[in-house]
C-alpha cells in the first residue's frame, strides 16, 4: 500500500474512532442509560462534554456505547455477507457453467431491489432487534461480495499458476482457498472496507427507522432517531452521533482509496 | 545528418541515488538510412527511442544531452512546439499493435485523426488519403477496413495499420520499437519487407529497435549495440555481426540459437572464404552434440497420442454455437529421454494439444497414454504461472504437501536441493515473484515442475519471453537437467531456431493438424509440407 496524505489522515481518523470505542468498553463518564431528571437537554459543558439528551443521559457516554453497538452490528454484517458472498462467488466464478448462470441471475434479482426495501422485507419476516438486523443486513450484503469475488476468480482461474497447481494434483478446495484466495486479498480488503462503511450507514438507517437496536440501548442510528424531535431545541443531540458516523466513514474511505 | 542524439543521459528520479538508464549516448541517422539498435531488455534502447518522442515515463528525467532534428533541439522546445513535430516529422510504431491502437475506435478514424491533427485537409480529402495509406501498407479493401475495430484484425494487419498511421504524414524519421516481436514468423517477414519498402519509396529514415540480430542483419546497414544504458559498439552491420570487438557483442552473438548462426556463418563464409571456422562454429558443434549426443534415448514410449481431436463450441454459454476444431486427429509418440518439438504459429493448436496431453482439458476425442502419472508443464510467462501472493519456498513446498508423506524438515531440504539444482541460491526462497528477474522466475518454474520427480515435462514456449542470453542459460539448464534425471521433454515453440537446436524430432502444426513430423535434421534439411517450407523461409 502506498503511503499518501489521504491514507495518513484516514488512519488518524480511524484511530481516533477506535480509541474512543475501546475506552468506551472499559470506562464511560456516566452510565449511558442512566436518566437524570435534573440535567435534561443540557448544552455541552464541563460536566457533560457533549451535553445531555431529553432524559438527562450523558451524550458522550451514549456515543461511546452507541458506536460500539453500531460497529458490532457492522462487523457482524460484513462477516456474514463477506463469508457467504466470498464462498458463493469463489465457487460460481471458479466452476462457471449453468449453476453460475442461475446463481448470478438470483444475485442480479436481489441487487435490483433497493437494499433498504429488501432489509425491511427480511425484518418483517424475522422481526426486529439487534441480532435480527445483523442477519437481515448480512443477507442483503451478500450479492455485492458475490459479484466482486466471482469476477476475480474468473480471471484468476485462467492463470497459469492454477494450471500448475492442478498438474501437481492439488484438490479444487486447495486451489480455491490456498492458491487463489491470497491473490484476491487486495480486492477483498477494499470490498470489506466499503462494505463496513455501508453497514455503518445501514445500521444507522435501520435504527433510525426504529427497526434495529431498541431503546433504551444506544446506537448511532438510534440516537439520531431520538434526536430528530429536538433538532432545533437541542442541536448537539444530533450532532454528536452524526459527527461520529461522518468521521468513521470518511476515515475508512480515505484509508481505502488512498 | 537528419537526427542527432548527443550525450543523452536519462535517469530515474524516483530512486535515490538517481539510477541512470541511459548514459551519455551519442549517435545520428542520415536521410534514408535504416539504423538498428540492438540490446537486451533493460539495455535502455526503448528508453532512448521513447525519449526522442518525448514519451518517456514521468519518473524518467533527461538529465543532459540534446536531440536535434535537422539542427533544431527537440529538448529545448516547449511541449506544444514539440507536439507539432510528433507524428508529422517523427513517428513511432510499437511492439504490441493491440494495445497501441484504441480498442473502441474504428481504425480508419484512428488513422485519419493524424491528418486532422497535422494537416488542414477537408473531411473528404482525409478519407481518401486514409484509403490510400491503407493501400500503401498492403491492406486491401480499404473502404471495408475503415469501419473495423482493432480486435477484428489479425496481429499482422494491426501492425500494418500502425505503420499506415505512422507514415500517413510522411514523416522524416520512423522509430520502430520491436515492431515484429509480437508477430508470427511468417508475418514478421512481411512487416519487415513493408518497412523496407517505406524506406525505399518514401525515403523515410528508420530507427529499428530489436533484440533479434537476424532482423537487424536483414534490415540495417548501421547498427548500435546497447547494454546497461551504454553504447557498447557501433558501426557497419557486417563489421559488428561478423567481427565483434566487444565482449558483450560476442556474448550476444553466441546466444543466438544455432541454425540462425549456422546460416549467418555460412553466408559469411561464402563472402569470406579464407576466414576459417572460428570459435563460433566450434560452439555450434558443441551445442549440437549437447542436444543429440545424449545417449540415453531409449525406445520405451513415454507418451503415445492417437487420433486426438479437440473442439469447442463458440459462444457456448447456454446455447451451443458453431463447432470449432482446435486440434484434428493428432497422432504421435515420444520415447523416454527424447526431446520432441512442436512448432507452429499462434492459433495452430499446439498449446491446446499440450493441455490435452497433460490432462488440463476434460473433453477431447482420441487416446492419450502417458507413462508419467503427473506430467508437469512450464509456461511461457513465468509471472502468471507462479503464485504472486506466496513466497518461492511456499510455491515449491506446495507439491510436496499435496502429495503428502514428507516431514517439514524433509520438505525444506528438498526445496533447497531443487533451488540449488536450477542455479538459484537458498535465499531466493524467501522472496516473492515480483522480486525476481525473468530468468530467475523461469528457473523457479522449472524447479517447481521437478519437485515431484516427474519424468515428463511439457515446455510451452518456455523460453520465448526471455532475452537471448537468458534464453541460452535456460536452454543449457534444461539440457543439463534432462541428462541428470533422464527427463523427456515436449518442447513447444514458434521459434524454429530453438527447436532446431534442442529437439531430436519435430512436429509441425498448422490449423490444428500435424502437417509434418520427423527427425529434426531431416525436416529442416528437406521439408516436405508446403507449410514447413514457408516457415523455414520466413526464418531470417
Amino acid at each position: 500500500m502506498k503511503v499518501s496524505w489521504n491514507r495518513i489522515i484516514g488512519a488518524i481518523l480511524v484511530g481516533i474512532v477506535l480509541l474512543f470505542v475501546i475506552i468506551g468498553v472499559f470506562y464511560t463518564p456516566y452510565d449511558p442509560n442512566a436518566m437524570n431528571g435534573a440535567a435534561k437537554s443540557q448544552a455541552p459543558s464541563l460536566l457533560h462534554w457533549l451535553g445531555t439528551d431529553n432524559f438527562g443521559r450523558d451524550l458522550l457516554s451514549r456515543v461511546m456505547e452507541g458506536s460500539r453497538t453500531t460497529f458490532f452490528v457492522a462487523i457482524a454484517t460484513v462477516a456474514i455477507g463477506g463469508t457467504i458472498g466470498t464462498l458463493v462467488g469463489a465457487l460460481t466464478g471458479f466452476y462457471g457453467g449453468r449453476i453460475d448462470q442461475i446463481i448470478m441471475r438470483i444475485n442480479d434479482g436481489i441487487t435490483s431491489f433497493p437494499s433498504i426495501l429488501l432489509t425491511l422485507v427480511i425484518i418483517s419476516v424475522f422481526g426486529i432487534g439487534k441480532y435480527k438486523i445483523i442477519w437481515a443486513l448480512g443477507i442483503v450484503f451478500i450479492p455485492s461480495f458475490v459479484r466482486v469475488v466471482r469476477s476475480e476468480y474468473m480471471v484468476q482461474k485462467e492463470m497459469d499458476y492454477v494450471k500448475t497447481a492442478k498438474l501437481m494434483g492439488a484438490s479444487d478446495v486447495r486451489i480455491l482457498f490456498l492458491h487463489i484466495l491470497p491473490n484476491i486479498r487486495p480486492i477483498l480488503v477494499s470490498t470489506i472496507t466499503i462494505g463496513f462503511n455501508n453497514a455503518v450507514l445501514a445500521e444507522a438507517g435501520m435504527s433510525y427507522l426504529g427497526l434495529g437496536v431498541q431503546p433504551p440501548d444506544a446506537s448511532l442510528g438510534r440516537m439520531l432517531s431520538e434526536a430528530q424531535a429536538y433538532l432545533f431545541s437541542a442541536p448537539w443531540y444530533a450532532i454528536a452521533p452524526g459527527v461520529m458516523i461522518v468521521i468513521t466513514v470518511l476515515g475508512l474511505s480515505l484509508v481505502n482509496e488512498g | 545528418m537528419l537526427l542527432e542524439v548527443k550525450n543523452l543521459t536519462i535517469g530515474f528520479v524516483d530512486t535515490k541515488p538517481t539510477q541512470q538508464v541511459v548514459n551519455q549516448i551519442s549517435f545520428h541517422i542520415n536521410k534514408g538510412e535504416i539504423l538498428g539498435i540492438v540490446g537486451e531488455s533493460g539495455s535502455g534502447k526503448s528508453m532512448t527511442a521513447l525519449s526522442i518522442m518525448g514519451l518517456q515515463k514521468d519518473s524518467a528525467r533527461i538529465t543532459s544531452g540534446e536531440i536535434n532534428l535537422e539542427g533544431k533541439n527537440l529538448l529545448g522546445m516547449s511541449e506544444k512546439e514539440r507536439r507539432a513535430y510528433l507524428g508529422k516529422e517523427i513517428a513511432m510504431v510499437f511492439q504490441e499493435p493491440m494495445t497501441s491502437l484504441n480498442p473502441v475506435m474504428k481504425i480508419g478514424d484512428q488513422v485519419s485523426e493524424m491528418l486532422k491533427l497535422h494537416t488542414n485537409l477537408s473531411k473528404q480529402e482525409r478519407l481518401e488519403k486514409t484509403y490510400q495509406s491503407f493501400e500503401e501498407v498492403g491492406l486491401s479493401n480499404p473502404k471495408e477496413l475503415y469501419d473495423k475495430y482493432p480486435f477484428e484484425l489479425s496481429g499482422g494487419m494491426r501492425q500494418r495499420v500502425m505503420i499506415a498511421m505512422a507514415m500517413i504524414c510522411k514523416p522524416k524519421v520512423l522509430i520502430a520499437d520491436e515492431p515484429t516481436t509480437a508477430l508470427d514468423v511468417s508475418v514478421q517477414a512481411q512487416i519487415l519487407e513493408l518497412l523496407k519498402k517505406m524506406n525505399e519509396e518514401y525515403g523515410v529514415s528508420i530507427i529499428l529497435i530489436s533484440h533479434d540480430l537476424g532482423v537487424i542483419r536483414t534490415m540495417c546497414k548501421q547498427v548500435i549495440v546497447m547494454a546497461e544504458g551504454n553504447i557498447v559498439e557501433q558501426g557497419q552491420v557486417e563489421d559488428i555481426l561478423y567481427h565483434p570487438k566487444q565482449e558483450y557483442t560476442i556474448k550476444l552473438l553466441e546466444a543466438i540459437p544455432s541454425i540462425h548462426r549456422n546460416r549467418m556463418q555460412k553466408q559469411h563464409n561464402k563472402e569470406n572464404e579464407k576466414e576459417s571456422a572460428d570459435k563460433q562454429t566450434v560452439n555450434v558443434q558443441e551445442l549440437s552434440n549437447h542436444a543429440n549426443g545424449i545417449g540415453n534415448v531409449s525406445t520405451d514410449k513415454m507418451l503415445t497420442v492417437s487420433n486426438l481431436s479437440v473442439s469447442y463450441y463458440k459462444n457456448g454459454r447456454i446455447h451451443r454455437g458453431e463447432r470449432k476444431e482446435i486440434v484434428q486427429e493428432a497422432s504421435f509418440y515420444i520415447n523416454t529421454g527424447e526431446v520432441v518439438g512442436i512448432v507452429g504459429e499462434s492459433g495452430s493448436g499446439k498449446s491446446t494439444l499440450a493441455k490435452a496431453i497433460v490432462g488440463l482439458l476434460s473433453t477431447y476425442e482420441g487416446h492419450v497414454q502417458c507413462e508419467e502419472a503427473r506430467p508437469q508443464m512450464v509456461f511461457q510467462d513465468p509471472y502468471s504461472s507462479l503464485n504472486q501472493a506466496k513466497r518461492i519456498e511456499w510455491i515449491l513446498e506446495e507439491p510436496l504437501k499435496i502429495q503428502g508423506g514428507f516431514k517439514k524438515k524433509e520438505r525444506k531440504q528438498l526445496v533447497r536441493e531443487r533451488l540449488q539444482e536450477v542455479g538459484l541460491s537458498e535465499e531466493i526462497g524467501k522472496r516473492y515473484i515480483h522480486q525476481l528477474s525473468g530468468g530467475q522466475r523461469q528457473r523457479v518454474c522449472i524447479a517447481a515442475a521437478l519437485m515431484l520427480q516427474s519424468r515428463f515435462v511439457v515446455l510451452d514456449e518456455a523460453v520465448s519471453a526471455l532475452d537471448v542470453t537468458i534464453q541460452r542459460q535456460i536452454l543449457t539448464l534444461l539440457m543439463n537437467l534432462k541428462r541428470k534425471h533422464n527427463l523427456t521433454y515436449l518442447f513447444i515453440s514458434h521459434d524454429m531456431n530453438v527447436i532446431h537446436e534442442i529437439c531430436d524430432r519435430v512436429l509441425v502444426m498448422h490449423n490444428g493438424r500435424i502437417v509434418e513430423q520427423g527427425e529434426t535434421e531431416d525436416v529442416f534439411a528437406s521439408p516436405k509440407a508446403a507449410y514447413t517450407k514457408k516457415l523455414l523461409e520466413a526464418v531470417l
